[in-house]
């Protein structure tokens, strides 16, 4: 096990720059979730750990050891594929086992380490498979099996659940977090949902566009999001947002272009009159209230009823456990829980107050 | 029963394509026993058309009544045996070898050459197959004068290898291309260096590819004329140079013309019967399910 340092990375193919100096540091232990939408440069960062590609600036250091020019196999870690990237012409057995093998492990140890893995991933029956005769999960198992038999420094994840059904992916995000765990194994996990991300992580790092927008656990992250964009990517459904003016004349309140009122709990000193932007998380609405919206979907899941109607021209989600009466076309009357309205500065998309 | 009666139709159009694809073979094969008489007359089947005679493989010396006595024929049918042998196996293995590294490296790394990248590279390679050889006669004539090439075993290996390259490269080509480069960098991340990449996880599951890639090229060098034509002449003649020397002063002698034919094509068929789905197997198939 050891930390792993990311300090101010850069990384451009050609004379273009697709990560713009990133820094992140990992403690020894943790498991941190790298996230963000398809593109943002997650998968280049988790190969430039690896070594997989060159760091065109700054540094990464795993332990104390600053590994730049370090190749992959010189850096004591283990990477999971999206595509698994299992050896098809070798057995599952093999597959665990090659890397020791490289090692010039002994034999026997290989065997029983490959055993021992092969328990804990319930793939004791399929050691002597090649992995076409695997179904997605199991050839998942394998990929993760072939990282831990190594008990290395690091573990690294791209995106390893998303090739397997919604039901597996569930089940499977419980297992690696249960894995880690067990083994307390240094993890980096790259994934585009942050679903994933939240049950999964101790912390997550939002990226875009090749910068962090922001580092934090994942409650954290829910509940006071630093800008527009990470408000909009974690939290499923997304945040409710309305363009306005913040005002402090009168009751504390926001007024979007089309004049509606939504309440606040106070105005932030210095914000009066300031253009911003409103966020309120679906499931921070309850029902009845000063909000009237037209419904156009009604959603019952059982458990709770997510309603889709319209507010001030805007789209507006509120997810509800009581069961909803009203139908598509009808008035609904809702209301924000005032604490947990968030304020975005409408130029910068900081997050305000 | 339309069932019955789609399956008789069936049969018969096979049954009647194999005897059109078969039939040159045996003609080939046939001709070794007849006298010119029997070719002149069109005589086909054995025996009920005309008498087989050792006609043919007494012309180079493998008759039962000559098999056993000192023969220049045969020593000579021999030796032009051995030199396609030679030329083609060792073509093919050259080509092989320069064809995978060249297309391996075509597949995973890029390069750039002044203008020219790498799918021009590629296309650069694969264009070599538009030009006709003769255009190559006289340049090659004279460069390998120059360089004491002419009619020597090397020098016919090396144009061979010139010729399928393109080919090898191209199919290999195809075949790393379908290889997730993830496969590399897993074996990277276990502890391999890319050497150690290629010829471990690479390599054997590129072996179908390689595997009909050599055949291929086997066949091609072992049919090959105008070079061994043009290049060679007593030493490193090979044997299709030596069938279309059998149009003597005195006429064509069939018989010994058919009988160095069949040894000409036997290879080939036996690579046809037994090795004919590792072809198939390598150029149809993904490596990599
Ligand atoms: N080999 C490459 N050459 C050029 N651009 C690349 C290469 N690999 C990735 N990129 C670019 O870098 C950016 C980040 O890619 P990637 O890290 O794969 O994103 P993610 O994994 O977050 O979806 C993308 O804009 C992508 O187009
Ligand atoms: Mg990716």
């Amino acid at each position: 096990m050891a930390s792993v340092e990311i300090i101010d990375v850069r990384k451009s193919y050609g004379d273009q720059e697709v990560i713009h100096g990133v820094s992140i540091p990992i403690s020894n232990g943790e498991f941190v979730a790298l996230v963000g939408p398809s593109g943002c440069g997650k998968s280049t960062l988790l190969r430039m750990i690896a070594g997989l590609e060159d760091i065109t600036a700054g540094n990464i250091r795993i332990g104390d050891k600053v590994v730049n020019a370090l190749p992959p196999k010189d850096r004591d870690i283990a990477m999971v594929f999206q595509n698994y990237a299992l050896y098809p012409h070798k057995t599952v057995a093999e597959n665990m086992g090659f890397a020791l093998k490289l090692r010039k492990t002994p034999k026997a140890e290989i065997e029983g380490r490959v055993k021992k893995a092969a328990e804990i991933l319930d793939l004791v029956p399929y050691l002597n498979r090649y992995p076409r005769q695997l179904s997605g999960g199991q050839r998942q198992r394998v990929a993760m099996g072939r990282a831990i038999v190594r008990a290395p420094q690091v573990f690294l994840f791209d995106e390893p659940l998303s090739n397997l059904d919604a039901k597996l992916r569930v089940q499977m995000r419980a297992e690696i977090k249960e894995l880690h765990q067990r083994l307390k194994t240094t993890t980096v996990y790259v994934t585009h949902d942050q679903v994933e991300a939240m049950t999964m992580a101790d912390r997550i790092v939002v990226l875009h566009d090749g910068i962090v927008e922001q580092m934090g656990s994942p409650l954290d992250l829910y509940d006071r999001p630093a800008n527009l964009f990470v408000a909009g990517f974690i939290g499923s459904p997304a945040m409710n947002m309305f363009k306005g003016t913040i005002r402090a004349t009168g009751a504390p309140h926001f007024e979007t272009a089309d004049g509606t009122r939504l309440p606040l709990a106070a105005v932030p000193p210095g914000l009066d009159g300031r253009a911003a932007v409103y966020g309120i998380r679906p499931e921070h609405l309850s029902l009845g209230g000063e909000l009237k919206a037209q419904v156009t979907v009604i959603e019952p899941t059982g458990a709770e009823t997510q309603v889709i109607a319209r507010l001030a021209g805007e789209k507006i989600i509120g997810v509800f456990r009581e069961r909803v009466s009203v139908k598509p076309g009808e008035m609904i009357a809702m209301s924000p829980d005032l604490k947990l309205v968030h304020l975005f500065d409408a130029k910068t998309g900081l997050r305000l107050g | 029963m339309p069932r019955t009666l789609n399956r008789i139709l069936i049969y018969t159009a096979l049954i009647v394509w194999t005897i059109i694809a078969l039939f040159p073979i045996f003609w080939t094969f046939s001709t070794t026993f007849k006298v010119a008489k029997d070719v002149q007359l069109g005589h086909i089947i054995p025996w009920v058309d005309f008498k087989p005679a050792w006609l043919g493989l007494r012309a180079i010396g493998l008759s039962p009544d000559t098999i056993f006595t000192e023969s220049t024929p045969r020593t000579e049918f021999i030796k032009r045996f051995w030199n396609s042998i030679q030329a083609s196996i060792g073509a093919s293995i050259l080509a092989l070898i320069l064809g995978s590294a060249a297309a391996y490296g075509l597949s995973r790394f890029q390069y750039k050459w002044k203008i020219w990248k790498n799918r021009d590279i590629s296309f650069f390679f694969l264009s070599q197959l538009i030009l006709p050889p003769v255009v190559l006669a006289m340049p090659f004539l004279v460069l390998y004068k120059e360089l004491a090439l002419l009619d020597s075993m090397i020098g016919l290996i090396l144009i061979y290898t010139l010729s399928v390259l393109p080919i090898v490269i191209w199919i290999m080509k195809d075949q790393f291309d379908t290889i997730p480069q993830e496969l590399e960098q897993a074996a990277l991340v276990d502890g391999c260096s890319i050497w150690g990449a290629f010829f471990r996880i690479i390599l054997p599951i590129a072996m179908p590819g390689m595997v009909a890639a050599f055949i291929l090229s086997v066949i091609l060098c072992w049919n090959e004329y105008f070079f061994a034509a043009l290049l060679t002449s007593s030493y490193a003649k090979t044997l299709p140079v030596m069938v279309a020397s059998q149009t003597g002063s005195q006429g064509i002698s069939w018989w010994s013309m058919a009988a160095l034919s069949s040894a000409a094509i036997l290879p080939l068929i036996i690579i046809g019967i037994f090795l004919e789905r590792y072809i198939v197997k390598g150029l149809t198939t993904g490596s990599v399910k």
